[in-house]
């Protein structure tokens, strides 16, 4: 390792810092819904300020897939893929987190409305 | 190609293809960050870019995504297309680097980690078409460096090593 290297970590970690604090700014507040997606379609959507927790399923490309929603959070509880990776990746709370379960082509998002614009509607 | 080089690089691709598939049962950090992984690979990639050139480096690191994908995730599934992404990107972006900065061949590991999430990322915006993706890459981006530090030290030490015993002159 030289000082060239150095000088690429330090670049290297301001940048994902930078980044992390950005989306922190860019947060967003209001009414949180959860958005499933199945082959980029819009398939479920979950109104996540209710305080209990409730399961859902939706057809995955493998078989069903088993979604916990409430309290502001949403997560894969079980699905049928070789890694099982968006079930280890636990709950989601935030407007720019995302679940990916690849294999059986389902995206989860966050979606915060604005409080007003949902007493518009 | 002559013979030797030839028989060395198929021997380094079989060595990527299972260290690809040791690295593949060692979780880190247990999936919570999608797509995170050691990248021993790469000592692979990086010891043919420093032994052979980018063309032998750019060959290999393709047949290995093409090899994994037939053992393992299947050839032409979405996983593939996102290895492939990262791979390409990732054996480019080293090379450039490579040839314009004086960084180490730990440095070069670290830009090739970095480019190997980022190319993912960006096949992954286009296959998904969801630009919430970009949410992984600050996270990617800061364990690219412990993961490349290691790759890269252990690729010097490859290259330190066997480089007199293929009798090969480094570029």
């Amino acid at each position: 390792m030289n000082k060239k290297d150095t000088i690429l970590i330090v670049i290297v970690l301001i940048i994902s810092i930078a980044i992390i604090l950005g989306y922190k700014l860019f947060e967003k507040d209001g009414i949180k819904k959860a958005l499933v997606y199945y082959e980029n379609d819009l398939v479920l959507t979950i109104d996540l300020t209710e305080n209990i927790e409730k399961t859902y399923y939706v057809e995955g490309y493998n078989g069903k897939v088993k979604i916990l929603a409430g309290n502001g959070k949403v997560s894969v509880d079980e699905e049928n893929s070789p890694l099982h990776l968006c079930s280890k990746q636990g709950y989601i709370s935030k407007s720019y987190e995302t679940i990916v379960c690849l294999p059986n082509k389902v995206i989860i998002k966050i979606d915060n409305i604005d409080e007003l614009d949902a007493i518009v509607k | 190609m002559e013979t030797r080089k030839f028989t060395t690089l198929s021997m380094l691709l079989s060595l990527a293809v299972v260290l690809n598939i040791i690295e593949s049962v060692i979780p880190l950090f247990n999936g919570y960050i999608p797509g995170l992984k050691l990248g021993l690979a790469n000592t692979v990639i990086l010891f043919v870019l420093y032994v052979y050139s980018f063309k032998d480096a750019l060959y290999v690191s393709i047949l290995r995504v093409i090899l994994v994908g037939i053992l393992r995730t299947g050839l032409f599934s979405i996983a593939f297309f996102f290895s492939l992404g990262g791979a390409i990107l990732s054996v480019t972006m080293m090379f450039i680097f490579k040839k314009i900065t004086k960084l180490s061949i730990v440095g070069i590991s670290i830009v090739g980690s970095i480019f190997h999430s980022l190319g993912q990322i960006i096949v992954g915006m286009f296959i998904l078409e969801t630009a919430n993706m970009i949410y992984y890459l600050p996270w990617l981006l800061m364990f690219s460096i412990p993961t490349g530090i290691i790759v890269g030290l252990i690729s010097k030490e490859l290259v330190n090593h066997l480089q007199n015993d293929l009798k090969i002159k480094e570029y």
